[in-house]
């Protein structure tokens, strides 16, 4: 009689004896860097570039400012924090999906126009998404060029809003007499994100860099880069 | 005669119309085109903060939308 309860020794995949290798395939290749991969082009683009969506970079590549010196060096590059985009994209979107609705109100009101052709309804709901698409794109660049730059010469504050407002505002380093931050509500706890204000001496206008990401971090660069100034020129 | 007298108040009403609507586009094109202008301006100002090219040719891809857009509908309609 077959003695059913003790199971047959199961295969393995791997022979024991067998030995493993200590760094898989895929690492030993990605450790092999040929020199003939790395061509010029590499070499000349930005270590630490900022992409199209980047709101705060320390010491960031390939950015050009006007008047900008040849010796003078970024050292931070701030936008508003992405997260403050939240309501355009949310209300972008509401009026992207609304003409999807339209059938559920035709049923109700079977000939809303009486007086347009049909043929005008084509026209006008591409027009109706043109001027979306014209929204989405003209808030994103207001969130996109409104950027504020500390060198180590300088502070520069680029606001520009709704293609209509545009200024252009810098105060050199040793100018720069405080800085702080506030960050009032959870929202910009959370996320971290708040106004930096920059202080200048007399009559200057102050800069402030509104819903800047990272507020304390930046405080601490900037006052580092004034206590610099201040050691070096007294 | 009869048959004019019904069919003239719409043919109006669709020039009217026709015209309203590309009154309208033409005025978007010329908002589309201080876009532009701004924003090659803005990009002259400071340059390198993100992919500026994509910006670009978002704006001209909208711009010749909105043309195409017009003429089309000065053709068709």
């Amino acid at each position: 009689m077959p003695d059913i309860f003790i199971a047959e020794p199961k295969e393995t995949a791997a022979a024991p004896n067998e030995p493993m290798p200590l760094i898989s395939e895929d690492e030993t290749n990605a450790n092999k860097t040929p020199a003939s991969l790395i061509d010029d082009r590499e070499l000349e683009s930005p270590q630490n570039p900022v992409h199209l969506f980047s709101a705060f970079k320390k010491d960031p590549d390939g950015i050009d400012f006007q008047d900008k010196e040849s010796d003078e060096k970024i050292i931070l590059f701030i936008r508003r924090s992405f997260i403050t985009n939240v309501r355009w994209i949310f209300f972008g979107s509401l009026l992207v999906i609304l003409p999807l609705f339209l059938p559920i109100l035709l049923r109700f009101f079977p000939n809303p126009l009486p007086f347009l052709p049909v043929r005008f309804y084509f026209f006008i709901s591409a027009f109706y998404y043109l001027v979306v698409a014209t929204y989405w794109y003209i808030n994103f660049i207001s969130w996109y060029f409104n950027i504020s730059l500390v060198t180590d010469k300088r502070v520069i504050d680029i606001n520009f809003s709704n293609l209509v407002y545009k200024d252009v505002a810098a105060t050199k380093m040793n100018l720069v007499q405080d800085v702080s931050f506030a960050q009032i509500g959870a929202i910009r706890t959370f996320f971290d994100y708040g106004d930096v204000l920059v202080q200048t001496a007399g009559t200057l206008d102050n800069l402030i860099f509104e819903s800047a990401p990272q507020p304390e971090n930046i405080v601490h660069i900037v006052e580092d880069l004034i206590g610099k100034r201040n050691e070096l020129f007294g | 005669m009869n048959y004019l007298d019904k069919i003239l108040p719409f043919m109006q009403l669709n020039l009217w119309t026709k015209v309203g609507f590309l009154a309208i586009d033409f005025f978007f094109i010329l908002f589309l085109i201080v876009a532009i202008r701004q924003v090659y301006a803005m990009d002259a100002i400071i340059s390198g903060s993100g992919n500026s090219s994509a910006i670009k040719l978002a704006i001209s891809i909208l711009l010749f939308i909105a043309v195409s857009l017009f003429l089309t509908a000065l053709v068709i309609l």
